[in-house]
């Protein structure tokens, strides 16, 4: 790649965990360095990329890989969060968005169910999941079911603007009777090492609920296929050279070595492992310390991670 | 192996059912309580926090020995309130206002407990009264505080200054950490000690105290 070029890669892989250490490796080895706005001045410049990667089968297994910035409980309350709602109530009223970094109050400014599920535009709700799920329930083959998150009057004055940009899918039959359910998803900007994975098991989840909630309309058989995910700057922060390097003069493994000094599925875990940790993690999180945590939660969202919960002490439900 | 080696073994493992199994068996022949719970659970935890400190773990797997030493800690905690087993020292820890990111703040919680530190964990978003009110009424040897964010850290010199005007900073040391927060920062703020990552919690919480 020419100087000044941003590089372009693609991952392919069967599994989550799988593509994940490949983009790893990858963005390591041939991104650019580069600054971003997240940068301290004494890090260095972050390793960063223009990547595709494809996962042929989101639901494989092992499904979860050992290396992300939560526990698992930590884990099943984001993907509650973006499949549910269930911190939508944490994000600030419009006025205290709009005053942009001037604004003293804390709360966040967006979260992903938020703008999918309840995009404001000029004082309209719009449900772009709802749309999706209508949309490819009449015309499977459209190229028109998406939803988008950016918000030009939001987002632009704010410090953290939504990552995602933009889901997109499309319905192709199987050959057996049945239905996949294709689904893109585009990333302005993406955290590889301490957030592309949660961000993955959450958007693959709602994945699934897109195809379950088309199915249900259809009463046709639609599965979840391959997930693309597209990120413009996908990113190593220069913070984070230190853990990626290791220390060999204090003995301070590389996360390759570390990576290397295990077999694949002892940096894994498969699913039925993990959904008891998803249930209660034992150290205050997961679904039910989080009902049992925050009072606050809505009535209709607590009822809907309620549901969540039954669902996965059922012995069949695949987290 | 032991029957507390084979507990610290299951710890590191994160088998928590296991655990709990091998805790009661060991009560049950009648070995004593402060064995278990050091040289079986805090022993497994310490090693998995070692492992952790030198990046030979990840984080979740941290959390999974967490719950395998929690649940081991239960069984153990009546027989250890009237066996009265003192900890290393009593830690008041928590979020700053303002801030719902807590993930630092509860590995830094696990592995002081697994060290042997006895942990009151406030949460996340605590409220600057909160860590005053609990460094009192617990009589804490530490109030640890965690930031995420720039805006929200500056609530950690409202909390030492309320520790003073409340005539406690005197008997409590304070022990600040996240990633907006520096060394430079903590000496700024009059903080005893500065935990530039959660792997190095347990230590600074050990060279405050002498421990």
């Amino acid at each position: 790649m020419e100087p000044g070029n941003i590089p372009i890669l693609v991952v392919e892989e069967d599994t989550i965990p799988l593509a994940y250490e490949k983009a790893i490796r990858d963005v390591w080895e041939k991104g650019i360095s580069i600054r971003t706005e997240y940068d301290h001045p004494e890090d260095p410049p972050s390793k960063d990329a223009t990547v595709m990667i494809a996962v042929r089968e989101p639901f494989g297994q092992p499904r979860f890989h050992r290396s992300f910035a939560d526990g698992l409980g930590g884990l099943a309350e984001y993907v509650m969060e973006v499949v549910h709602g269930a911190h939508d109530y944490w994000v600030k009223p419009m006025e205290e968005i709009l005053k942009g970094t001037e604004s003293k109050d804390t709360r966040w400014t967006y979260t992903y169910h938020g703008r999918l599920f309840e995009y404001v535009i000029e004082d309209r709700v719009v449900n772009q999941i709802n749309y999706l799920i209508e949309k490819l329930s009449n015309t499977g083959y459209t190229r028109r079911a998406q939803a988008i998150t950016w918000n030009p009057k939001l987002d632009p004055p704010t410090e953290d603007p939504p990552c995602l940009q933009r889901v997109w899918g499309r319905l192709c039959e199987d050959g057996e009777g049945g239905f996949v359910f294709n689904m893109n998803t585009h990333w302005r900007s993406r955290d590889l090492f301490k957030a592309w994975f949660e961000n993955v098991i959450a958007i693959t989840t709602l994945m699934r609920k897109i195809a379950e909630a088309i199915s249900e309309k259809t009463g046709k058989r639609i599965r979840p296929g391959r997930y693309v995910d597209i990120s413009d700057s996908l990113h190593i922060y220069g913070s984070y050279f230190r853990e990626i390097q290791g220390d060999p003069e204090k003995g301070i493994k590389s996360f390759f070595e570390k990576l290397e000094s295990r077999s694949f599925e002892e940096r894994t875990w498969h699913s039925s492992f993990v959904k008891p940790f998803f249930i209660d993690d034992g150290v205050g999180k997961g679904l039910r310390p989080m009902l049992k945590r925050e009072k606050e939660m809505p009535k209709t969202v607590r009822k809907a991670v309620e549901e969540e919960l039954k669902k996965m002490e059922e012995d069949d439900y695949v987290v | 192996m032991t029957i507390f080696e084979k507990i610290a073994d299951e710890v590191q493992k994160g088998n928590s059912e296991t655990v709990e199994t091998m805790v009661k068996e060991a009560l049950s022949s009648d070995v004593s309580v402060e064995k278990i719970l050091n040289e079986g659970l805090v022993a497994g935890m310490n090693i998995i926090g070692e492992k952790f400190k030198n990046n030979e773990c990840f984080i979740p797997e941290v959390l999974v020995s967490a719950k395998a030493m929690t649940l081991g800690l239960e069984i153990l905690k009546p027989l250890l309130a009237e066996s009265n087993i003192k900890s290393r020292g009593k830690v008041v820890i928590g979020t700053i206002q303002g801030d719902l990111h807590d993930i630092g703040k509860n590995i830094v919680a696990m592995l002081l407990q697994g060290a042997g530190f006895e942990v009151i964990d406030l949460g996340a978003d605590v409220p600057i009264d909160r860590f005053v009110e609990s460094a009192k009424n617990e009589k804490a040897d530490i109030v640890g505080m965690s930031a995420l964010l720039t805006t929200t850290m500056i609530n950690m010199k409202t909390v030492i200054n309320e520790l003073k005007e409340a005539g406690l900073r005197d008997d409590v040391k304070v022990m600040v950490g996240g990633a907006p927060v520096t060394q430079d920062y903590a000496v700024q703020i009059e903080a005893d000690g500065y935990a530039p990552d959660a792997a190095s919690g347990v230590d600074v919480a050990r060279k405050l105290l002498n421990v």
